[in-house]
């Protein structure tokens, strides 16, 4: 089965580079000489909106040969279903990777919804399924589910929603959504049911995600702390899991290359940033807990080679991405197929650029888990 | 004054039947395209013909309003699109982000045509189970807070059916324009409703629209048309429409002599999931001053939104909006 290979837009805003924080593109942040934010021109509205940059970033993805992308839903990002219904018609090729929680939309009207995209996409919808993520947030959507009910609930709303999709009529009594002769209509049946990614680290994530994954989605960890993980989703599962991994990546010509970058938006960081987040989502908690000890250096952060644990520190996301040249990410990426990633996301900043970088750079180097490269070769080239 | 919007084709098909195939001989480049198409098509047919705007209803048996509203905003540049959909497809938190976004997307072009009172068959095969009054009072709360979550930073609500604590959109999501809230039916429960939340009552042809006690909200008709160049023409094509329907020649009814309305017009009336029942509605039908007469006396009642509907949706789109709507331009406001 070949490797699915996703990139990832960044629905809220994006940073000219990893070396400041402050700056946004698309209004995110406030908007000063030289920050591009399509929609403002010269202090006024012009009719466009960051819409304009979301599409360019999926028809680069779509150009440098990635089969889609993730649009990721917060509370302050644009909403995933809006943006992929929005630039339908203006990707060819292009999966989009919708984030949602599924507490927030019934499923009859979610099956409508993605029933009347995959005609408009030609079947293109792909959905990452949260059900993590909470604390605060989750009051902010006014959701008031608590954390293992909220993964109950999502395989309810995958069991409708698959009751719906090939027209039923279908009836549910369920503890959290009920259907009466339910069913999507004629004219919609017949379309291709998305691939599913699930998220989330905890028990009852995993336990969900043995039902009705299609790919269970991790965060970078550590490869032996991804590799027990992947341990414990096989277990849970009756059919044979695949995974895929969302990871950040700073690639450059050479490692020196690389790790220059990250030491100047390292110079950068605004020592308030390191507080730790809130939220009761196992995954976040699980990336911190591999940075100990006192800091110094931000090569104190790389837990394993080439696996950086600082990025949260210098963009909003997840702490682990991977830093290196161009071989070592791929000879990375491909250690990973050996562990059994099917799928990646993904991602860098800013997307568009790194998208054409990475594309053109590091994809073609990737050889799969059965060739393994031998270090010398690097070692003699780059230190 | 008046504003006026196309219905949509979003039933299935994009409002046309299969396409035949071409005899092999004939050099065929046409690519597989599908119902999407034709919507962009009528969609772009509504911004170039002059219509205000362009209304996607809700429809069980046809295209989720809101992904075509949003491909629709994105190929054009004027056209105001409003979306029909029930208060229960989603939590108002997140009907108003949907929304947020694709006014941020669109130069604030949305607008909602909420759904309250389905009928009970179909709203149990959307998920709901809430009858009656109840209805109204969940629809109450969800516009509430939409709105609440919509303009105010730090919102918390506390409802029968939907609480939120410490939420509200911040910049840049916020700021834009709340979509224009249109509601419908003539119980009081609706009317109550429409008094605190509607900007536009749509009624239908053959309501008693002086009877509403909406003072301070625009009134709306949903009003199929059938406009020719004289009587004859509009009359044939009326017949034509009533058989291709199934119904005998002989049976084509006449316009009601005190209303003018033709009670002819093939409606898409739901009667539960996979099946649909025939019936018909009033609408207008005659030559384009005619038409545009019965428009005037609405006018005259209060009615300012007119949300015309005219099959095939394309071409009609066009004819609409080169010989119905010059007939009207002193009545007429443009919407920006």
């Amino acid at each position: 089965m070949s490797v699915d290979i996703y990139w990832r837009i960044g629905t809220h805003g994006d940073q000219p580079s990893l070396r400041r924080r402050t700056a946004s593109r698309g209004g995110w942040a406030p908007v000063v000489p030289g920050s591009l934010a399509p929609g403002v021109r010269d202090g006024e509205r012009d009719g466009y909106s960051y819409v304009e940059h979301m599409g360019d970033v999926a028809r680069a993805s779509e150009i440098s040969g990635f089969v889609g992308g993730l649009l990721p839903s917060f509370p302050n990002t644009d909403d995933p279903w809006a943006t992929a219904a929005t630039l339908a018609g203006e990707t060819t090729t292009y999966r989009f990777m919708i984030a949602f929680q599924p507490g927030f939309l019934h499923p009859v009207q979610a099956a409508r919804m993605t029933a009347s995209l995959q005609r408009a996409t030609g079947g293109r919808v792909v959905y990452n399924v949260i059900s993590g993520g909470g604390g605060p947030d989750q009051l902010w959507w006014g959701d008031r589910v608590d954390h293992d009910d909220r993964y109950a609930r999502t395989s309810e709303f995958l069991d409708v929603l698959r009751g719906v999709w090939d027209g039923g009529p279908f009836d549910f009594d369920g503890r959290f959504y009920q259907v009466e002769r339910a069913g999507l209509p004629p004219a919609l049946r017949g379309q291709p049911f998305p691939e599913i990614y699930f998220s989330g680290s905890s028990g009852a994530a995993i336990e969900a995600a043995g039902r009705h994954a299609d790919y269970y989605l991790s965060w970078l960890e550590p490869f032996h702390a991804l590799a027990e993980k992947f341990e414990r989703v096989r277990a849970a599962s009756d059919r044979d899991p695949r995974f895929a991994v969302r990871i950040d990546v700073l690639a450059r010509e050479t490692e020196e290359e690389a790790w220059d970058e990250i030491r100047r938006g390292w110079e950068n960081i605004d020592p308030s940033v390191l507080r730790d987040a809130t939220g009761d989502s196992i995954g976040w908690q699980r990336s911190r807990s591999f940075v100990t000890g006192r800091i110094t250096d931000h090569r104190d952060l790389e837990v394993t080679p080439n696996v950086w644990g600082g990025f949260h520190l210098l963009r909003g996301g997840p702490a682990f991405g991977l830093v290196g040249s161009y071989e070592q990410v791929a000879q990375r990426l491909d250690e990973l197929i050996g562990l059994g990633v099917g799928a990646f996301i993904l991602a860098g900043v800013p997307h568009l650029e790194e998208a054409y970088r990475v594309g053109e750079r590091v994809l073609p180097l990737l050889r799969g888990h059965d060739l393994r490269i031998e270090s010398p070769l690097l070692e003699g080239t780059l230190s | 004054m008046a504003r006026f919007l196309i219905t949509l084709p979003i039933g299935g098909d994009g409002g046309r039947g299969p396409r035949p195939d071409f005899p092999g001989f004939v050099t065929d480049l046409r690519r597989a395209f599908g119902p999407s198409d034709h919507l962009a098509q009528a969609g772009r047919a509504a911004e170039i013909a002059g219509f205000g705007g362009a209304f996607v209803p809700f429809d069980p048996e046809g295209e989720e309003s809101l992904v075509v509203a949003a491909g629709l905003l994105r190929r054009s540049r004027w056209t105001r699109l409003t979306a029909g959909f029930h208060p229960g497809v989603a939590t108002p938190v997140y009907a108003a982000k949907v929304t947020a976004s694709l006014q941020r997307f669109s130069a604030d072009r949305l607008d909602w045509w909420l759904d309250v009172d389905l009928d009970p068959a179909v709203a149990r095969a959307q998920g709901d189970f809430l009858q009656g009054a109840d209805r109204y009072a969940r629809a109450e709360e969800f516009l509430t807070v939409a709105k609440g979550v919509w303009s105010e930073e730090g919102y918390t609500y506390e409802g029968r059916f939907y609480q939120v604590l410490a939420g509200g959109f911040t910049p840049p999501l916020s700021g834009h324009r709340f979509p224009a809230v249109h509601l419908s039916g003539t119980s009081p429960e609706a009317y109550a409703l429409s008094a605190r939340h509607a900007d536009v009552h749509v009624f239908d042809p053959d309501d008693d629209i002086e009877a509403a006690p909406l003072p301070g909200v625009a009134y709306g008709v949903r009003l199929p048309v059938l406009a020719r160049d004289d009587e004859s023409e509009a009359w044939e094509a009326a017949r034509r429409l009533w058989t291709a329907g199934g119904q005998a020649a002989g049976t084509l009814p006449d316009p009601d002599p005190r209303t003018r309305l033709w009670h002819g017009f093939p409606r898409r009336a739901a009667d539960g999931p996979g099946g649909r029942s025939r019936s018909y509605g009033p609408g207008l039908v005659g030559s384009f001053e005619t038409v545009a007469a019965g428009i005037r006396d609405y006018i005259d009642r209060g009615v300012g939104v007119f949300f015309l509907e005219a099959t095939p949706y394309i071409e009609e789109t066009y004819r609409l909006g080169e010989r119905l709507l010059p007939l009207l331009a002193k009545e007429r406001t443009h919407v920006r």
